[in-house]
């Protein structure tokens, strides 16, 4: 292999790719799962530093109590920050883990996940494919309530569901409210269980403090943080809390290696399960509403608008027939009164050749 | 009428008998707060140490400790029932009638005996007069599994709601977390121990502590198992990077009143209320549901007797 001591500019390349990318820009999803009251959309606010998901409207609390379910909620922002264009969705999973019977709570998590890839695999097999929506969830972060012993059979069961299909990044709500000592043994503890029950995770647990709002230090500073009758504790200082950590985890540093990872691994392992050698989409994940039902209500769709096609078709010929009918009866009134007057006029002749 | 003046009465040798039953989620405080309601560590801390173990599901494990307490001089024998497990599997619905169940298993108890002709007179009455329930400090309103342990139990044992690990939230947040609390308590309908006065029979001074107690529900609850050097005094408080917590302080947190309601003023109260509301009404339920089978067996038999004509 001969080379080259002049340069032909081919060094220049990531510079380009640079410039390709940052012109298409990209998306990216993160899935928040736990119980109400761990902290999510706090997080989620803080990390992004700005309110992109509404805090809990308290009047309304009753009737999702009621309703027991857990739901899905997206919601799309789109970020523009020296120049590179974002579109980040956060999908916010209410009701898990809230109520006294949580079986299978992380059965429409999983369906979630698996209908995105499933739509972009259909996408993707289309003949054409250049604007396609790329809902793929890059990482989840899974809250841990800190209850300071160890994981729960909830918590176990999920994130096994949830650790074969998406880059899983457990974090301990609200850690501030554990001692330092016990968070470290707490924290030990459930790494032990996640090793002993196989859990696939993308990162060792973080920890989040409890967030705040802008507020007055003892000594005249105003910063984010929560002022309590004994200090304030704040945000952004690093003796106080570990969020950046996670902040830089998610966006700063491994961005690239979450959106990878979910292309690479996750997707690619849903793909060979659910393409047949000939192209087609086989096993396509049976989920119980939306998908379905939107494939339901189309084909009901077709068959009415089938139907209906028919039936005016129908009503034309009966249409037409009633029109030939009338014609006829019109062309045999015609000949009926043709024949009447004839009849009058052979009667007038008779008549008037009896007269005679 | 105070304490010492009943205690007079009894004969001042027995110590005086309290129980009282903690429930809540794992990792609350609630072992901490009782280490630290009797300054002993009645309690053990627990372990969970074998990482495949600790997801089982599992029932709650019943466990009675007594320790002796002396608060303002009033000697007291109390047992406090810990529940661990409950509320930490998957479905959780059996938990609440497995509480329920020893609740009334001890009413039961004390039924037999007022049924004997030869009582014990060494019967110790295990029947709970307080049930302590920690709310998780989520900030938000109470979850499905505290309104219905609150709903299920509050006809058989008076129940105190207490808001755990209170320091995690501000103090603007702690007001409205209480107020929703008191909100979701009175639409469910759930009877908690509220401090009852009465304007005829009580005076003012009892009226206005009684008010004043009432105003503080659900009690806002920290623990801290170590003791802290704070301006020169030894005390019981949690530290944080951005201050300390102090227990004892009635600007920090409900402890204070909580014990002396729990240790000396409300004691007498809660037994009267247990004994002459609670025990009743669990009784007379029961005896009519003997005396209701009962009808039925004799119905029974005389339809049996019918049937064999000639066999009476």
């Amino acid at each position: 292999m001969a080379t080259n001591t002049k340069s032909i500019g081919i060094a220049n390349l990531p510079n380009q790719t640079h410039k390709i990318v940052s012109r298409k820009g990209t998306t990216f999803t993160v899935m928040v799962v736990g119980e109400s009251g761990a902290g999510k959309t706090t997080y989620i606010n803080t990390l992004l530093t700005t309110t992109i998901k509404s805090y809990r409207d308290h009047t309304k609390r009753r009737d999702a109590l009621s309703r027991k379910t857990v739901s899905i909620d997206v919601i799309r922002a789109a970020f523009d920050e020296n120049n590179f264009a974002t579109q980040l969705n956060v999908v916010d999973t209410p009701g898990f883990g809230d109520y006294v019977n949580n079986r299978d709570a992380w059965q429409p998590l999983v369906d979630f996940i698996d209908g995105q890839h499933e739509m972009y695999l259909r996408q993707e097999l289309q003949p054409h494919r250049d604007d396609i929506l790329d809902g793929r969830v890059h990482a989840c972060l899974y809250f841990i309530s800190p209850s300071g012993q160890t994981l729960r059979p909830l918590d176990i069961e999920t994130m096994q569901k949830l650790g074969s299909r998406v880059n899983l990044i457990p974090v301990i709500a609200k850690a501030d409210t554990i001692t330092p000592k016990d968070l470290a043994a707490f924290k030990r503890r459930i790494r032990d269980a996640i090793n002993a029950h196989n859990i696939r995770i993308y990162a060792p647990p973080v920890e989040s403090e409890t967030e705040g709002d802008d507020v007055v230090t003892p000594d005249g500073r105003t910063v984010k943080g929560r002022q309590y009758l004994w200090g304030v504790s704040e945000v952004e200082n690093e003796a106080h809390c570990d969020f950046k950590k996670l902040r830089n985890l998610l966006i700063r540093s491994h961005m690239l290696d979450l959106i990878t990872t979910t292309e690479d691994v996750h997707y690619e392992a849903f793909r060979s399960e659910h393409v047949s050698t000939d192209g087609r989409v086989v096993g396509s994940v049976a989920r119980k509403d939306a998908k379905f039902k939107e494939e339901e209500d189309a084909l009901r769709r077709r068959f009415a608008e089938q139907v209906k096609a028919k039936e005016a078709m129908f009503r034309q010929w009966e249409q037409k027939l009633i029109g030939e009918r009338d014609k006829l009866n019109k062309d045999l009134e015609h000949e009926h009164s043709y024949i009447t007057a004839l009849t009058q006029e052979i009667k007038q002749l008779e008549d008037k050749l009896n007269k005679k | 009428m105070s304490m010492s003046d009943m205690r007079a009465r009894r004969g001042g040798k027995k110590a005086f008998l309290f129980n009282m039953i903690i429930v809540g989620q794992a990792g609350l405080g609630k072992s901490t707060f009782i280490n630290t309601l009797t300054n002993h560590p009645t309690i053990p801390k627990r372990q969970c140490d074998d990482p495949a173990q600790c997801t089982l599901e599992k029932t709650v494990d019943i466990q009675a400790y007594t320790v002796e307490t002396d608060e303002d001089g009033m000697k007291m024998q109390l047992t406090v029932v810990d529940t661990p497990g409950f509320g930490e599997n998957i479905d959780s619905s059996t938990h609440f009638n497995e509480i329920l169940s020893y609740i009334e298993h001890q009413y039961d108890d004390v039924l037999a005996e007022e049924s004997k002709i030869k009582r014990n007179p060494k019967f110790q009455d295990s029947r709970i007069h307080v049930l302590l329930y920690f709310i998780p400090p989520t900030g938000h309103a109470l979850r499905e599994i505290d309104i219905e342990l609150m709903k299920r139990l509050c006809g058989r044992v008076n129940i105190l709601p207490c808001i755990a690990k209170a320091d995690t939230l501000t103090p603007k947040e702690l007001a409205a977390f209480k107020m929703r609390i008191m909100e979701d308590i009175a639409v469910n309908e759930i009877q908690v121990f509220d401090f009852p006065c009465d304007e005829n029979e009580d005076d003012d001074e009892t009226m206005q502590e009684n008010l004043e107690l009432r105003s503080l529900l659900p009690f806002a609850v920290v623990g801290s198992d170590d003791t802290l050097l704070v301006n020169g005094r030894t005390l019981r408080a949690r530290q944080y990077p951005w201050g300390i917590v102090e227990v004892e302080n009635m600007k920090h947190c409900d402890v204070a009143q909580l014990r002396s309601v729990l240790l000396s003023t409300h004691v007498q109260e809660l037994k009267e209320l247990t004994h002459d509301v609670l025990y009743e009404a669990y009784r007379s339920e029961k005896l009519s549901q003997l005396e209701g089978l009962a009808e039925k067996l004799a119905e029974l038999n005389m339809q049996a007797q019918e049937q064999q004509p000639g066999s009476v």
